[in-house]
């Protein structure tokens, strides 16, 4: 299964080129076309639990779509957002994704829901996460540019820009600088990322278009 | 124990051939870093033994890879906190796991000697958290200071801002909301029921706060038991509430309570409480995000649906003082208290007026305690009879 993330970053998209045979998993309402040699089949993310877990509290859909190749032919995936799409490859390893982030995977991983905590849903991150683990490729994607990090000690990313960590890597909430100027300096409270390990961000925040926006309703 | 045929890079244990050498070893799953893995990571099943921890790769091209307990540098962290760190000397690499087991398997496959190194990483781990939630708790106090008291200095602002509004403005709103809310099919002006719920809000009308407001009456055609008044004096009265009614001083008695909402200006001040909400709100938008916007939906709703237990309580004692001076007995609005309360489980339709109006038993006492403060007054029936008006409404 050959794939490609293109017109990135601002519009990026998914083409995914499949033998007969070739199969992936994909976040339902992501296809933008596909070949007609290709079955499109739709079950439960995960089992009726998972996909109902996952649907309140990973922000994904109740459904996933498994695209299975009977003749060669190509999917393109698309997310709502204007930005990027990333591959990861996973080798037996675990990935944290933020809610709604994810868009597609081979069929070697699992997904999951996992509490992430209080600490997560100070930091602006949420409550739960989902996880996703195993042998294979994972697609997600992000609103703007993606970039990713190798944390040795300790970085500092501002809420709402940590789109994947993994589950080296700790988290926990703090102040951009001391009580007043992160209140009113306009960073308020940010991420402390700390350990070893890889995570992604975001170069757009949504919460910070949603306050531009809000300015100027 | 199946064969291992691996290549070496540094530190890498080479093995070949049949290896039965574990006896106790525990497997647990985790994960690796070493740069010679592609993408520098992959998960792992770790075998602890006596002398080393060894973790084998998992999928394609698995690699074993191998750390002396005697040379291990432990570290705990990650996302869970749990997450148990062993590097090597030059930190070139590193196996890690989370699973429950995998700190005791340590501890007993090296004899203790690592126990040391575990407490010292466990009270630094717990003296950081508590450092850190005495910060979050300091922020998220001073966060709900500063919005309590935007809250609550809008709402003192916009209440002193409301009474010197002039009452035109009560009756522009109450105007407003009479024309969008339709509430129902008004009773004709010269009927019997209209005609007898004017007399009485003309008898109360001179001892009221304000005795000028334009005070109008609608009786509506309408089983619910059920009054309301708008901004600037518009009362509502529904048929059922009439037909509830054991006398015309218990109509009284609910017609003083919702006048006084009127005078006392109840619908601006929910308007300025909403306003409070919305500035301590816009303070706080941007940070906390989906939370917050959903509090503050359910606050504001709340706050619009229905006048706060302190107006309601307000109304009443206004009620009763206007009652009082009419030279009607205040122990009529609590009576008529009393039948809704008797009423209650089998007409769910007085339910409407109930929901909005809780706790019977606590305001017929607060109406009896006012009553019986308020000095000596001798009490004249109203010369009203509610039978006409009884009799018409049956007749609709």
């Amino acid at each position: 299964m050959k794939t490609e993330i293109r017109n990135r970053p601002a519009f990026a998209n998914l083409l995914v080129e499949m033998q007969p045979g070739d199969r992936f998993v994909a976040e339902a309402g992501a296809m933008a076309s596909m070949s007609s040699g290709v079955t499109l089949s739709t079950r439960w993310n995960g089992g009726f639990l998972n996909a109902v877990l996952r649907r309140i509290f990973a922000g994904e859909t109740l459904f996933m779509n498994e695209y299975l190749a009977e003749t060669a032919g190509h999917v393109v995936l698309t997310q709502p957002l204007p930005g990027d799409m990333i591959e990861m490859p996973l080798r037996g390893n675990t990935m944290y994704l933020q809610p709604g982030a994810f868009i597609a995977a081979e069929p070697g991983i699992q997904l999951g829901v996992s509490w992430a905590g209080i600490k997560s849903l100070i930091s602006g991150e949420g409550l739960f996460r989902l996880k996703v683990s195993g042998q294979g490729r994972v697609w997600f994607g992000a609103y703007g540019a993606i970039f990713s990090r190798e944390i040795q000690g300790e970085l500092i990313v501002d809420s709402g820009h940590l789109v994947a960590y993994e589950p080296t890597v700790g988290i926990r909430p703090g102040l951009a600088g001391g009580i007043f100027s992160s209140f009113f300096g306009g960073e308020g409270v940010v991420i402390r990322v700390s350990g070893q390990g890889r995570i992604y961000m975001q170069s757009r925040s949504f919460n910070g278009l949603a306050a531009w926006v809000n300015s100027h309703l | 124990m199946a064969a291992y045929a691996f290549a070496t890079v540094g530190n890498i244990l080479a093995l070949t051939g049949d290896v039965d050498m574990f006896q106790t070893e525990q497997t647990f799953s985790g994960g690796v870093f070493h740069h010679s893995i592609p993408n520098g990571r992959a998960g792992a099943d770790i075998i602890v033994t006596p002398v080393e921890l060894l973790a084998r790769t998992q999928g394609d091209g698995s690699k074993l890879f191998s750390l002396k307990l005697s040379e291990c540098q432990l570290e705990l962290g990650g996302a869970s906190g749990r997450m148990v760190f062993c590097r090597n000397t030059d930190s070139s690499l590193t196996i890690f796991c989370e699973e429950r087991g995998f700190p005791a398997a340590l501890s007993s496959a090296s004899f203790g000697a690592l126990d040391d190194r575990f407490r010292e990483l466990r009270s630094l781990q717990r003296s950081q958290n508590s450092r850190q939630w005495f910060w979050v708790s300091i922020s998220l106090l001073l966060i709900a200071v500063v919005c309590a008291g935007l809250y609550f200095g809008t709402l003192a602002a916009a209440q002193v801002a409301v009474r010197s509004l002039p009452i035109s403005v009560d009756e522009k709103i109450g105007q407003m909301a009479s024309v969008s809310m339709a509430p129902g099919i008004p009773l004709a002006e010269q009927h019997s029921a209209t005609v007898l719920v004017r007399d009485i809000v003309e008898h109360l009308r001179p001892y009221s706060a304000i005795p000028d407001m334009d005070f109008r009456v609608v009786v509506i055609q309408d089983e619910q038991v059920n009054a309301f008044a708008l901004p600037g004096g518009r009362i509502y009265v529904y048929t059922g509430l009439i037909r509830h009614a054991e006398n015309a001083e218990q109509v009284a008695g609910v017609l003083a309570h919702e006048m006084a909402h009127a005078t006392l200006r109840h619908g601006l001040q929910k308007v300025s409480q909403s306003l409070g909400i919305v500035v301590a709100m816009q303070f706080m938008v941007g940070d906390v995000g989906g939370l917050i916007a959903f509090g503050s939906q359910v606050a504001q709703e709340s706050v619009l649906t229905s006048y706060s237990r302190a107006a309601e309580t307000e109304a009443d004692l206004e009620g009763a003082r206007m009652l009082h001076t009419a030279g009607i007995d205040p122990a009529a609005m609590g009576e008529f208290f009393e039948i809704m309360k008797h009423e209650h489980e089998e007409l769910p339709a007085i339910l409407s007026w109930i929901s909005t109006h809780p706790q019977h038993d606590d305001r017929i006492s607060e109406i009896r305690r006012f009553r019986d403060s308020l000095p000596a007054a001798q009490y004249r029936p109203l010369q009203l009879s509610l039978d006409d008006a009884k009799r018409d409404i049956g007749q609709q």
